[in-house]
């Protein structure tokens, strides 16, 4: 036997190795099936605590302000809501279309829905398939106009208050919103649900996905 | 007898000092498992397989946009290559993987004593008539390659081995070309 | 886990370092291959040499082999490895006058660098001919870019194109590349002339 392998030539021996190579490939069948996962539920857990992976609006509108652009910015509601109004930067992706993205692995990505709710759920898609950098937006699109589209400062406000709507009241006329003091004591939430309706939500000054327009070359030949 | 013949065969070789006989090309079958382990280190590494006529194609595409900025913004063959402006286009890793390619096929030729300058051709054509062909033969593979999105690098390699439904397709035509075309010019070669 | 640029193990810069080194390996296997010089490589589509064929597929079985176990044993994210989403018919095309080009320039974009680097006329001018090609191309393409678009498929591999395992497409393309080279040895003896270029 042994010298039979000795008396064989190198292609020979090299044909032999791809054809037991080859046959060990058919019954293993698929090697890896990319859709079913297995997920370190434990790394999952502690990345949550004290809020690792939540950044407010004001952090990422200071962001926006100062053209730091390290992440890639995903708005996850549907067609019709993003081209209706948008955070600046932001890319258009549905969740199930998540995983088909050119997103990388390594890369920073800010993700946000009408509220948490998507968002967190596309958090845990993606940092299942191992995304490394995925983070929420808290409060989604809602906290967004609240906080920073539309401030509202009631008359009866401490003097800290007053200090911090005044930097919001830039912030918002930055993203061209409109800052507001909501005026007497009254429930103040049914004044601005009345004045909801009459807030044009602005038309978008910076063209919409301005990030993907800037083509990154591709890869192939 | 035997063994002053040899004593002058190994002379003569000494004498000749640094022209040494170019050594022959190494078993097909061992260099298509290094160049495959290139290509598997390319993948494992990078996540991306070999190419060739992308570092061209750059090259190409500066020229134009150097030559004439205005004509090469408003045509999208030439923006893919060029990419956005924060990035030198030439910065590229087809670019340097290509200047590799360059070195390394110099040193291995180095090594084997295979440096010549010299054309290579059949023995019924012109050096002339080679060179021709050569140019137009290089001309409609570019084209072609940038139709098909890829040469026989990028595509028939690169993507044979991920098994890639294009690159398949792409192999079998660019063999199908290859041997109707090879029986009309066979007076090339032949 | 690999591939390790994906997952930023280091930085764009590096990867060029990464690129020029793959690429002197590259080169370096054109080279021992003989796949400097254009005699070899045409000699591919009159069978009395089936170099090409040989080192190529080779080639592709070792890598193929390589993805494949790699993934298996869980080192590597095969998804993540970038494959050219498919147009069909321009690459049929495209396919084809590369075919052409290749027998009547004698070189490969890939080969002719190597061809150049090692002295060879027909090499360097073959690069012009490709650069002057490719131009060309740029400067048609507004007319061509119905056709460049068209039969998009996305990223299809083989596998799930035809509804079978990784395996069992590893195993044909195994089997084929064995029979390819059984009949490419037959080939050779049955062609080979005297005065060619044999090994």
């Amino acid at each position: 036997m042994k010298e039979l392998i000795l008396k064989l030539s190198t292609p020979k021996k090299l044909a032999i190795v791809a054809a037991i190579l080859g046959m060990f490939a058919l019954i293993i069948g698929d090697p890896t099936n990319s859709n079913k996962i297995s997920v370190n539920a434990k790394a999952l857990a502690l990345s949550t605590i004290k809020d690792q992976d939540k950044i407010d609006v004001m952090t990422l509108a200071d962001w926006l302000i100062k053209g730091n652009a390290d992440y890639a910015l995903i708005d996850l509601r549907n067609e019709k809501k993003y081209s209706e109004y948008n955070i600046p930067s932001s890319i258009n992706i549905r969740m199930e279309d998540l995983l088909s993205s050119d997103l990388m692995r390594n890369q920073k990505i800010l993700l946000y829905g009408d509220d948490d709710v998507a968002a967190a759920q596309a958090w845990f898609i993606l940092k299942s398939s191992g995304f490394k950098g995925v983070y929420i937006l808290e409060g989604g699109m809602t906290a967004w106009k609240d906080e920073i589209m539309f401030p509202k400062l009631s008359a009866n406000a401490t003097p800290e208050q007053t200090a911090s709507f005044e930097k919001a009241k830039q912030v918002s006329l930055f993203f061209g919103g409109t800052p507001q003091i909501v005026s007497g004591s009254e429930s103040s939430s049914a004044v601005s649900m009345q004045k909801a309706p009459a807030q044009s939500v602005p038309k978008l000054t910076v063209p919409a996905n301005t990030k993907s327009s800037a083509k990154k070359k591709k890869e192939g030949c | 007898m035997v063994s002053l013949t040899r004593f002058f065969s190994k002379k003569e070789k000494l004498a000749e000092g640094k022209t040494f006989e170019p050594k022959p090309y190494s078993n097909p079958y061992l260099v298509g498992v290094g160049l495959g382990l290139v290509l598997l280190a390319a993948y494992l590494i990078m996540g991306r397989g070999l190419g060739a006529s992308g570092a061209a194609s750059t090259l190409v595409a500066v020229t134009v946009s150097k030559a004439s900025p205005e004509h090469a913004a408003k045509n999208n063959f030439y923006k893919e290559y060029l990419g956005d402006e924060n990035t030198n286009p030439l910065k590229d890793w087809l670019v340097f993987e290509v200047l590799g390619v360059a070195v390394g096929g110099f040193l291995s030729g180095t090594f084997a004593h295979r440096i010549k300058r010299t054309t290579e051709k059949g023995p019924n054509v012109s050096i002339k008539t080679r060179l021709i062909y050569a140019f137009v033969g290089g001309a409609i593979m570019g084209f072609g390659a940038k139709l098909a999105r890829g040469c026989t690098s990028g595509q028939a390699l690169t993507g044979g081995a991920i098994l890639n439904l294009g690159s398949w397709a792409f192999m079998l035509a660019v063999f199908g070309g290859g041997y109707i075309a090879a029986y009309f010019i066979r007076r090339e070669w032949l | 886990m690999m591939p390790y640029f994906k997952f930023g193990f280091f930085s764009v810069d590096f990867s060029l370092v990464v690129a020029f080194v793959i690429g002197i390996g590259f080169g370096f296997s054109l080279e021992r291959g003989g796949f400097g010089n254009a005699r070899i490589l045409a000699a591919q589509f009159y069978f009395y040499n089936m170099r090409v064929l040989k080192v190529m597929f080779t080639a592709i079985v070792t890598a193929m082999l390589g993805l494949f176990y790699f993934s298996w044993i869980g080192w590597l994210d095969m998804s993540l490895v970038y494959a050219t989403d498919t147009y069909l018919l321009p690459q049929i095309v495209g396919g084809l006058l590369l075919g052409i080009g290749f027998v009547i320039g004698g070189y490969c974009p890939g080969t002719s660098v190597v061809s150049m680097s090692t002295g060879r006329t027909d090499g360097l001018i073959y690069v012009l001919g490709m650069l002057f090609g490719i131009f060309v191309f740029g400067e048609v393409f507004p007319l061509l870019e119905g056709f460049y678009n068209s039969t998009y498929m996305g990223r299809v591999l083989l596998p799930q194109y035809f509804g079978v395992s990784f395996g069992m497409v590893v195993f044909l393309v195994v089997f084929m590349a064995l029979g390819a080279f059984a009949a490419g040895e037959w080939a050779e003896k049955k062609f080979a002339k005297k005065g060619r270029i044999a090994e």
